[in-house]
């Protein structure tokens, strides 16, 4: 267990600069996701730190030790890749094994603590099989085995669930954090989805274009976004964002729609309202919305709002929606103590207090 | 990541009714009489006398086995014993080399999009042109008449086939699984070793007795480099056109020591044989 610490680090493929400058610390034990689009860097710096891609510039240190020009192999870290990488020619066994052979363990020591592993991971009944044999969470679990068995300072993860179906992938991610709290491994998440981010992260870190955008708590990126971009991209369904003006404290959309903004500074700005804070059938307000398309999640619902002045997004509970149909016409307002300003030129948050 | 089902590969989709079959049988027939007559005249000809054998109206014949005591008395055995030294160290090598060579270019693209073809450029010349340097270098070496001296000119045809032949099944290993093998433990080579050569090994398999069938039945290279006490199995089959006429007696008996050891392996290798030459297309 160690904290890991990179500093000033950039990776250059020929001219285009992947990652510019980062500066990302991974506090000791706890899971750190790295979330963005493709193509963001986000998988890079993972391998950076894994040792699979030389850095150009900048320190990554794990615990008190330099490891910046190391081997993958002498830098003490686990890693689950996306599509497993299991030794297909290996049993299970031999597979979880592995890493502490490779590191001349003796063999009947590495057996006993790989069948540990695999009683930990409900997979003892596979020891035999090759990877070839077994379903897509298996074989997840057999790679999340092989990353533990060894107790490694690091746990690195790359999109772990992507390959896997809806249903199991929630399934995995509860048991990736089990595991990561049982252990107190410190871990690194990357994940393009911002729902798994969301649920794993101690500590949440949005990357674009090689940059950090923001890092925090999850529940800090989800109230207080820094620009249009985090509030976008983080929330599902998407944060509504409307540009227009503020005029005496009232703002109007582009489109129209009309708010009244305390605190707001008069000129152009982006307004960003979370779909839960828009509130349907709210008596006395005056902006009238037709239910487009009506989402049942269960216990809440997504409506899809068409307003004069164009359309919006909105979640409600499922108790609420008792006598709303699509095709209704309602009246609509927000909740003022949530809204977001944004910067309509550079897109950064406007700070209302 | 799933193994490849056997039942659709060799395809029951490739079962068809109708005149097209028939034809498609008869083709098969006709393909299998071509290259089967030969071989089975070849097998006749083997107990048969000289006489029987110059005659082509004989149906019927005793078999004798004459033609078999003077192939063996000529030290034919000896012959293909040296054609087994040469071969086996000749693919001992290329495999060493060639798996390596294939390695590299699968997956740091050595040598550019070029090199993935030109490896195979020698095999453009006719190998009169190499034979010659070939020959000056052995007796340079006083390897002349060695089997030293045919290695070396084999190793010419043989590597770059070997090398060739991988590059498909290295392109077909998942770069994540040496880097995985890196992250748990091993340096590149070792990584290289333990796990991705367990991976092509089918390949390597088939590669290395599509090189030793080249080898064996390479009269060329090894009639001009060694054509005396070092001769291999083809130089000593030749050797039964004599300054009298061709024995063809003997040389059926012999050319069978030379086919039979090559068409059984082959037989046990077909699929990946045709699978290397394919381009590697390996499943995991």
């Amino acid at each position: 267990m160690a904290s890991v610490a990179l500093r000033n680090v950039v990776k250059r493929f020929g001219k285009t600069e992947v990652v510019q400058n980062l500066d990302l610390n991974l506090n000791d034990g706890e899971i750190t996701v790295l979330v963005g689009p493709s193509g963001c860097g986000k998988t890079t710096t993972l391998r950076m730190i894994a040792g699979l891609e030389a850095v150009t510039d900048g320190t990554i240190t794990i615990g008190d030790i330099d490891v910046t020009t190391r081997e993958p192999k002498d830098r003490d870290v686990a890693m689950v890749f996306q599509n497993y990488a299991l030794y297909p020619h290996l049993s299970v066994l031999e597979n979880i094994t592995f890493p502490l052979l490779a590191r001349g363990g003796q063999k009947p020591q590495a057996q006993r603590q790989a069948k540990e592993v695999a009683e930990i991971l409900g997979i003892t009944g596979l020891l035999g099989r090759k990877p070839g044999a077994l379903s897509g969470g298996q074989q997840q679990r057999v790679a999340i085995g092989r990353a533990i068995v060894r107790n490694p300072r690091v746990f690195l993860f790359d999109e772990p669930l992507s390959n896997l179906d809806a249903k199991l992938r929630v399934d995995m991610r509860t048991e990736i954090l089990r595991l990561q709290r049982q252990f107190g491994t410190t871990a690194l998440y990357v994940t393009h989805d911002q729902e798994e981010a969301m649920t794993l992260s101690d500590t949440m870190v949005v990357m674009r274009e090689g940059k950090i955008v923001q890092q925090g708590k999850p529940s800090e990126l989800y109230s207080r976004p820094v620009d249009t971009f985090v509030a976008g991209f983080i929330g599902s369904p998407q944060m509504n964002l409307l540009h227009g003006t503020v005029v005496d404290g009232l703002f109007t959309s582009e489109a129209g729609f009309t708010t009244p903004l305390k605190n707001a500074p008069t000129g152009s700005l982006t307004l960003g309202i979370r779909p839960e804070d828009v509130v349907v059938g709210a008596e006395g307000s005056h902006q009238q919305a037709k239910i487009e398309i009506v989402e049942l999640l269960g216990p809440r619902a997504i409506l899809s709002l068409e307003l004069p002045s164009g359309r919006m997004t909105a979640v409600v509970d499922a108790v609420d929606m008792l006598g709303l149909t699509e095709g209704q016409v309602v009246p609509v307002s927000v909740r003022k103590e949530n809204l977001h300003l944004f910067s309509a030129e550079s897109g950064q948050r406007i700070p209302t207090e | 990541m799933k193994a490849p089902t056997r039942g659709d590969a060799d395809g029951s989709g490739l079962v068809s009714h109708g005149p097209w079959a028939i034809l498609g049988k008869l083709l098969i027939a006709a393909g299998f009489v071509v290259v089967a007559m030969p071989l089975l005249w070849v097998l006749l000809g083997s107990f048969k006398t000289g006489a029987q054998l110059n005659d082509p109206t004989v149906l019927t014949f005793t078999p004798t086995l004459e033609n078999w005591n003077t192939v063996v008395s000529s030290g034919i055995l000896t012959a293909a014993g040296r054609s087994v030294i040469v071969g086996v160290i000749t693919v001992t090598l290329s495999v060493l080399v060639g798996s390596m060579g294939a390695y590299s270019i699968s997956r740091y693209k050595t040598g550019g999009s070029a090199t993935r073809f030109g490896i195979l450029a020698a095999q453009v010349l006719p190998p009169a042109v190499l034979v010659f340097p070939f020959l000056a270098l052995a007796y340079d070496f006083q390897l002349n008449d060695t089997l030293a001296a045919v290695i070396a000119a084999h190793l010419s045809f043989v590597l770059p086939v070997v090398c060739w032949f991988l590059i498909g099944f290295f392109d077909a290993v998942p770069i994540a699984l040496e880097e995985q093998a890196m992250i748990d433990g091993l340096g590149r080579f070792a990584a290289f070793r333990k796990v991705v050569i367990p991976q092509v090994a089918p390949g390597v398999g088939a590669a290395a007795i599509f090189g030793f069938v080249l080898s064996w039945n390479d009269l060329f290279y090894a009639l001009i480099l060694a054509p005396g006490n070092s001769a291999t199995l083809p130089v000593r089959i030749a050797g039964f056109n004599t300054f009298r006429g061709v024995e063809l007696g003997a040389m059926c008996a012999a050319i069978l020591v030379s086919v039979v050891p090559v068409l059984t392996a082959t037989f046990f290798v077909q699929r990946r044989l045709v699978r290397g030459i394919s381009g590697g297309a390996v499943k995991f």
